[in-house]
């Protein structure tokens, strides 16, 4: 069931592939994912079985780092019944894989990869049956092994699942609950493969788009607005254009660029355009969260218990506090890069991207051409963290490269990356709790201004009343690493350890005490405590440690961080981290490691250091040395354990284990000297005024 | 502007007739065609463009390309010698130490600069020495622990 938009290239693509091509129609019902990312088209999975038994796998999520590449292969190999080094993935190429709204939100394993997961299940019952019909025995009668069907009875009888295929071509519509091999018979996936893809990186042979050369390409340069929202007023590139090596400035409507030999030349050029700019007025900094409430307008309810007004005016103890958070940038390594190729019959496009289509359709509307007349392929991605997903970059290289009709790279410089980036959004949450003379939790009624609804309802069987505003923001805004998430479990959490301490009850039990609602959760806070050793404690102690908990993208998180405070200077860090996840059935222990260690260390910037500094309009952080992130000397020693749960389904794991983290590391500053903060980041200017007050 | 620059990229001597404030990296990626060293800041604040020069970790986009005429440089390209892994690539590899792997070209090249300084470095020493390496994908306690298997290899 090809749509008519991509039907034509993919059609060419099959009639290229010999052996059985198994294409999964998956039903929409299936197709519910979060954040209404459903994508448009319903062929969401496809396997190549080729005649000399390698497999190759097509999937429209694109590998960022954290290893779909590897385990999606592993998820094939497992339920086909290859080896491992026989399956290929091709990846992010729009005219080859089916279409995909784009790799974020946790989302990838989930929803493709537990697609993949059924169709290649699928297939080998499919080629069983074959192998059955053909010989005239039961399927029963077959076992699969390594890529080869044989009879049980007599295995020298065997085939290989490619020569089974010849050139057959079948759809298969998934069923809705696929048959997949039991966990016990599991022997790839769980196991810690490395990646796929590290011998090539470890030589410099692995190539990003800026690596990518093509015959008589140029590269580009953008001038960018001195400020946000500047109106161009008139622009003189004369002195830019006589420079020896520029190709063409390029103008259209306030679309400014310059193309060269060269990249420094195109900067160099770019510095020698005399434009005017009319700017406009922009709010202080200072008054970001007076801002975000005055302008607050509501959006949403998340929930609503009708018995929370009630609870609160008759609670024993009531609380009442707001919590903030900063803009953060997401500070990829390698700033956004495309290269463009836009010729008479289309466009080609190689981008750094999370968002392969969208960028197709972007393009193609920039360009007035029909969407399959566009080419884009992510070849891999320097980092995305939710960064990457705008297509801009490609449509203004696109521009270019039409310009000038030759092949133009463009690639941010680390200050357009820091200045021109949609940030995480600033938070401001409002929340009040009233608790029983039980100590337990009736109400919690909260209000979350700018970042939005993800991981705002607390994971705890209490009445909730949760509504978000929408505000004007300053700045750009976009996803960061699980969207609002990692602030409001910031809100969440902070409140839930003020609430243990001010009743005098262990910040770990006292989760507990709410969790009956959660056996998974409640498992993986046990898990954490287990883990660390912890004992029923009364914070503040002065040993500066702290725990937080939470649920996202149907994984369960527990952290427990402990910090050294220096009070003389303010300056907090992150001694030891220790991390329980149940994310489900795991497909790759060591990847999903290494996504818990990454994300943890990475969200220690959020709560140490990290925040977008802005004045009239331009963004001040706009280096590393002013925007800093977390470096190997912040890094605490981490261990992870991983809660075992094979029956559930696989879940998300790149995000997730990043929103406690925050939490517990403000909880271990209360920990370590009874004070509260409920504003991030902890600089040392914040610290030290906490400890005074 | 062009002027002969004379130096030698892996083993390899060139001559070149390049603008010699051009940086290193620009000069590596364009006219070598290496890329392995990366563009991640072009100012010497993240460390994904480290190559050796002679034997030293060097910030390859803000170092002139004149100020290595007559000089050795080593790419990761370099690194690994008739077809076996230097051990350093080789420690990355089994200590998983990368998720995207811009960073890492980079990290490596800082750490082998480290290694040749300092064989049996402490904890400490390197992470003051990867301070200036920069990964946003924050794997740093396996490339720790990639460093340090890498020191044990190399001794041993």
């Amino acid at each position: 069931m090809e749509t008519s938009e991509t039907g034509i290239t993919r059609r060419e693509f099959l009639g290229l592939a010999g052996g059985l091509m198994i294409l999964v129609s998956v039903p929409r019902a299936m197709m519910e994912v979060a954040e209404g990312a459903a994508p448009a088209e319903d062929i969401n999975a496809w396997l190549l079985i080729a005649p000399d038994n390698s497999v190759t796998v097509f999937s429209g999520k694109v590998e960022l780092g954290q290893g779909i590449r590897t385990s999606f292969a592993q998820m094939v190999a497992e339920e086909l019944t290859v080896p491992f080094s026989s399956v290929e993935m091709i990846m992010g190429d729009t005219d080859s894989v089916p279409p995909d709204g784009g790799t974020y939100g946790s989302l990838s394993t989930r929803t493709v990869g537990r697609r993949i997961m059924a169709a290649a299940a699928q297939a080998r019952q499919i080629l069983t049956d074959m192998a059955a019909e053909k010989w005239g025995v039961k399927p029963a009668d077959l076992v699969v092994t390594d890529g080869r069907i044989s009879l049980a009875k007599d295995p020298t009888k065997s085939v290989t699942l490619g020569e089974l295929t010849q050139g057959e071509r079948i759809t298969h519509t998934l069923p809705a609950e696929p048959t997949l091999l039991p966990v016990s018979e599991h022997k790839v996936i769980g196991k810690p493969l490395p990646r796929v893809d590290g011998p090539a990186i470890v030589t410099g042979a692995e190539k990003f788009v800026g690596d990518l050369r093509v015959p008589g390409m140029l590269y580009g340069v953008v001038l960018y607005p001195p400020s946000f929202g500047a109106r161009l007023v008139s622009i003189d590139s004369a002195e830019a254009q006589r420079l020896p090596g520029v190709v063409a400035t390029v103008r259209e409507d306030e679309f400014v660029g310059v193309v060269a030999e060269r990249q420094d030349v195109a900067a160099q050029a770019r510095d020698l355009i005399k434009a005017t700019w009319q700017e406009t007025r922009h709010p202080a900094q200072g008054s970001l969260y007076d801002d975000l409430r005055a302008s607050g307008a509501p959006d949403g309810t998340v929930v609503n218990d009708a018995s929370v007004p009630t609870a609160l005016a008759s609670a024993a103890r009531s609380f009442k506090q707001t919590y903030r958070t900063s803009f953060l940038a997401h500070a990829p390594i390698e700033p956004h890069v495309a290269l463009v190729s836009v010729t008479a019959d289309g466009a080609t496009v190689w981008v750094s991207a999370q968002t392969p289509f969208p960028h197709r359709d972007a393009v193609a509307r920039a360009l007035g051409l029909a969407a399959p007349q566009v080419h884009v392929f992510v070849p891999r991605v320097g980092g995305g963290f939710g960064g990457k997903e705008n297509p801009s970059l490609a449509v203004m290289a696109a521009r270019l490269s039409r310009a000038v009709k030759r092949p133009v790279l463009l690639a941010l410089s680390r200050a357009e990356e820091l200045t021109w980036d949609l940030f995480k959004p600033a938070a401001l949450i409002d929340v009040r709790s009233g608790v029983d003379a039980a100590g337990r939790v009736q109400a919690w009624d909260c209000d979350i201004y700018n970042c939005g609804a993800r991981g705002a309802e607390p994971p705890y069987g209490f009445p909730k009343h949760i509504r978000t505003l929408r505000c004007n923001s300053p700045l750009a805004q976009g996803s960061w690493r699980g969207l609002g998430g990692s602030a409001n479990t910031l809100a969440i959490e902070c409140h839930m350890d003020e609430m243990a301490s001010e009743l005098g009850v262990d910040a770990v039990e006292f989760r507990l005490r709410h969790l009956d609602n959660n056996p998974r959760l409640a498992k993986t806070v046990q898990a954490v405590a287990a883990k660390y050793g912890w004992k029923p404690r009364r914070a503040p102690t002065g040993q500066g440690v702290g725990f937080a908990c939470a649920v996202d993208s149907g994984s369960c998180v527990a952290e427990i961080a402990e910090i050294d405070l220096d009070r003389s200077t303010g300056v907090l860090r992150v001694r030891r981290v220790i991390a329980a996840m149940e994310s489900g059935l795991v497909i790759n222990r060591d990847g999903i490691t290494n996504q818990m260690e990454g994300a943890i260390t990475m969200g220690l910037g959020m709560v140490l250091r990290e925040a977008v500094r802005y004045e009239n309009g331009k963004i001040l952080t706009d280096s590393f040395a002013a925007y800093r992130i977390p470096t190997i000397k912040d890094a605490p020693a981490i261990e992870t354990v991983l809660v075992d749960n094979p029956t559930h389904p696989p879940e998300g794991a790149g995000e997730p284990p990043l929103f406690p983290i925050a939490a517990a590391v403000v909880n271990a500053f209360f920990d370590a000297s009874g004070k509260r903060v409920r504003q991030i980041p902890l600089l040392p200017e914040t610290v030290l005024a906490a400890l005074k007050a | 502007m062009a002027d002969q620059i004379a130096f030698r990229v892996n083993g390899t001597q060139h001559k070149l007739a390049v603008d010699g404030a051009r940086s290193l990296l620009s000069v590596l990626r364009t006219e070598l065609g290496l890329t392995g060293p990366k563009l991640g800041c072009g100012a010497g604040q993240c460390g994904a463009c480290t190559v050796l020069l002679d034997d030293r970790a060097a910030r390859s986009c803000v170092t002139p390309v004149s100020a290595v005429a007559g000089h050795s440089v080593t790419t990761i390209e370099g690194l690994a010698s008739n077809g076996k892994l230097h051990p350093v690539q080789e420690a990355f590899l089994e200590a998983q130490a990368m998720q995207c792997g811009y960073c890492t070209p980079g990290m490596i090249m800082s750490t082998v600069s480290l290694l040749r300084r300092n064989p049996h470095p402490s904890e400490a020493e390197i992470r003051d020495a990867l301070a200036g390496n920069l990964c946003r994908c924050a794997v740093y306690q396996r490339i720790l622990s990639a460093v340090q298997r890498a020191a044990q290899k190399m001794s041993g």
